[in-house]
């Protein structure tokens, strides 16, 4: 017989009144303390989950309830009836600092884990799963957008242009893509000299980059490195990835992201930097592969990007927002390996 | 002097049931000066209760009892199974949330108590990821939609306020009484569509204070606890005395920076011809200073609108012949935001539950309850259950409706 002090309320108004609450083993449980005591089966009550400890409520037949504070003994019962084994479960979770930090730690990895292979691969899988019309609806929506914020027409000469498109069409001929290769070209002050590539197989070159390069090979490096990137779909997957990164961050911290907006942002960022770093490390074997498979030198790459890191300085990484590199040192490096 | 009648300690005034350590009644707000104790037998009782004349009004403090060791536990183990879940927890662990900080919010020793079914949330939740997903495919593929969700969204705003607000309330309840909340579509159309949205757009943003004070009447107006409804008596030159205050704030705020400002960053430039590096350095300077100030001018405005508004608003509030009294002050709220941010930034997150516990405590020990009479003779409304899905939609978009 285990007995608890209990303040009663009948739920139709909100009179409080001091009871004892008597419990049988046999699955009994009666009420004194009122005008009439009340006799109630242990399997017609509901009892509320531990929480801290918060006052538990013992929900009668009807609308009526008792408030305890005696959390031990309410615990005690259940586990004899072998009721509410989920929620005492939670809450021996919730009061061990050693369960809650080992917790914690699982949760890092397992949250790691799907950041860093997981997302990845839906990604992937869905970014080559997507309808060629979806995939060229995003481009060109893309360039579009880029048209108005970034873009203006480009200024280069009509006859640049055609020897640029042939030379582009040779490079795409081969592939075994569904995707419509093309090349645009585009004039901007912000990008300066920038390639981008967009999905269904949009690259766009800017003015500056055709005039920085002094060689046709050089150019030929850069469009076989974004062809890389369209093969990979790396645009299409970066931007899948970024967005479930930002749905699966934004659940986790639904707490703190009503406490400092900054804290959504920056994931993203994170996540951004070291997605596209590996992106272009792919790319760059890409255009490797295919420097080599048609008997051009790996340096005219090696001379572009130098010359393109000279130049823009430590503001390419502010305006490449498509494709922020990493070091050129190391991408250097590589290509100068291969020589 | 306290008495003990039977075998429980009562106040001799007005016979609630208190505890030996207490010093005040909170039945009726007595003093026991000495701890004599007076033994009266429950035959006495009956009489002395004949004799108790109608109390006076009493004020009865809220407390907060949580502790942020403990929910800090609670906490952590509610973010690590929605991970673990991927999300499907999040319903469960805002109920423990809410569970958590209900159940330490007592009034006279009785707590509130969160009765929202988890399903329910999950549901909700569903249902507000679906509307996302679709809304985003939708904004993708088909531009032009963008104005149609613009309009729905409009549209739907007013249906959502009065269903979340009347889920929050209906699965509140105190001594088993719930609250409620009762307001048609239309009339939450016309305070934040027609005054919210055409009003203070017409009027270029002065009908805001009236806006903030119809949408505070209209919460309260709408609420009732049981069958005892609140009743908002606040007034709008209050809410524009509040606003002008920003308002004169605000704009001595930028006089001085457009004063003193360019002489504190810029006394070198006058004795030589600006060159671009050195612009580049008072621009760097610059920069993190405005910040800094930003922040100096925003957080007071901000500390400042909540606490007034808050005071405001909960001691213009009756509930039957019950009023409230909340006391916050702008300065110690700028205090708990300033250091709840700084704490929560250097712990990368970790203090948070400490910085919600404090935050909860300040504001429930700052409200107060003047009780005209008992708190016994609240009655229960007849509710019907509703849905989740307009409570999800606005913690979705992080609006708060409250007051």
């Amino acid at each position: 017989m285990m007995e608890i002090t209990a303040s009663f309320y009948d739920g139709k108004t909100s009179q409080r009144k001091e009871v004892r609450i008597h419990f049988d083993p046999a699955g009994q449980l009666w009420i004194t303390g009122l005008e009439s005591d009340l006799t109630y089966a242990l399997s017609e009550i509901r009892i509320s989950p531990r929480v801290g400890n918060t006052p538990r409520s013992i929900y009668l037949p009807g609308d009526a309830k008792c408030e305890t504070l005696d959390n031990d003994t309410i615990d005690a019962i259940l586990r004899l009836q072998g009721r509410g084994r989920w929620q005492a479960f939670l809450h021996k979770l919730e009061s061990r600092l050693g369960y809650v930090l080992l917790l914690f730690v699982l949760t890092g990895v397992g949250l790691w884990g799907l950041v860093e292979y997981g997302i990845p691969a839906l990604a992937k899988r869905a970014a080559y799963a997507l309808p060629e019309s979806a995939s060229r609806a995003l481009g060109q929506d893309g360039l579009k957008v880029l048209d108005r914020v970034l873009f203006s027409p480009s200024d280069l000469e009509e006859k640049q242009r055609s020897q640029l498109l042939s030379l582009f069409d040779d490079m795409t001929q081969g592939l075994a893509e569904e995707q419509d290769f093309r090349l645009e070209f585009r004039k901007s002050d912000r990008a300066g000299p920038n390639a981008f590539a967009l999905p269904s197989g949009i690259i766009v070159l800017t003015d500056d980059l055709v005039l920085l390069a002094k060689h046709q090979n050089e150019l030929i490096a850069v469009l076989a490195h974004e062809i890389g990137h369209l093969i990979h779909r790396h645009t299409l997957r970066t931007l899948l990835q970024n967005s479930a990164g930002v749905l699966v961050i934004a659940s986790v911290t639904g707490d703190v992201t009503s406490i400092t907006a900054l804290s959504a942002a920056l994931p993203t960022m994170l996540l951004e930097a070291k997605y596209s770093r590996a992106f272009e490390m792919e790319a760059d074997q890409f255009a490797l592969k295919y420097l080599r498979a048609h008997n051009i030198p790996p340096k005219y790459f090696v001379d572009i990007l130098l010359r393109l890191e000279k130049k823009t300085g430590y503001d390419s990484a502010r305006h490449n927002y498509l494709a922020s590199h990493p070091a050129t040192s190391e991408r250097v490096k590589m290509f100068k390996g291969e020589e | 002097m306290k008495e003990k009648i039977g075998t429980t300690w009562r106040c001799p005034h007005c016979k609630t049931p208190i505890k030996k350590k207490d010093e005040v009644c909170w039945g009726c707000g007595a003093k026991f000066e000495n701890v004599d104790v007076a033994q009266t037998s429950e035959e006495t009782l009956a009489v002395k209760m004949e004799e108790k004349k109608a109390p006076d009004i009493s004020t009865i403090p809220f407390e907060f009892a949580g502790k942020a060791g403990e929910y800090f536990k609670i906490w952590i183990v509610n973010i690590s199974l929605t991970v673990l879940t991927l999300g499907i927890y999040s319903a469960w662990a805002k109920v423990r949330k809410k569970r958590y900080f209900y159940g330490n919010t007592l009034l006279q020793n009785a707590p509130f108590e969160y009765l929202a079914d988890p399903i329910k949330i999950l549901k909700g939740r569903l249902i507000v990821f679906g509307i996302f997903v679709i809304y985003t495919i939708a904004m993708n593929y088909i531009p032009w939609t963008s104005a149609l969700f613009g309009l729905l969204f409009l549209a739907l705003f007013p249906w959502v306020v009065v269903k979340a607000l009347t889920f929050k309330t209906r699965n509140s309840s105190y001594r088993n009484i719930r609250f409620d909340f009762r307001a048609t579509y239309g009339e939450a159309m016309g305070v934040f569509i027609g005054i919210g949205a055409i009003l203070v757009g017409a009027t270029l943003g002065f009908a805001y204070p009236y806006f903030a004070y119809r949408r505070s009447k209209f919460v309260m107006d709408h609420s009732g606890y049981g069958k005892t409804p609140f009743v908002f008596s606040g007034q709008v030159k209050s809410f524009y005395f509040v606003y002008l205050v920003v308002a004169v704030f605000v704009i001595i705020g930028a006089l001085f920076v457009m004063i003193f400002v360019p002489q504190f960053i810029f006394p070198q430039m006058a004795t030589q011809p600006p060159d671009e590096p050195t612009i580049g350095l008072a621009v760097k300077m610059i920069l993190p200073f405005l910040l800094g100030l930003g922040l100096l001018v925003y957080l007071p405005v901000f500390a400042y609108i909540k606490t007034a508004i808050t005071n405001l608003v909960w001691s213009n509030t009756l509930l039957g012949n019950h009023r409230f009294k909340s006391t916050l002050q702008t300065s110690r709220m700028i205090w708990l935001y300033l250091s709840n941010a700084v704490a929560i930034v250097i712990s990368l997150g970790l203090l948070i539950p400490w910085a919600s516990i404090r935050m909860a405590r300040y504001r429930l020990d700052n409200l107060k309850l003047l009780a005209a009479d008992q708190l016994d003779g609240f009655v229960a409304s007849e509710q019907e259950k509703v849905g989740a899905a307009g409570e999800e939609i606005s913690d979705f978009f992080d609006f708060d409706v409250g007051i």
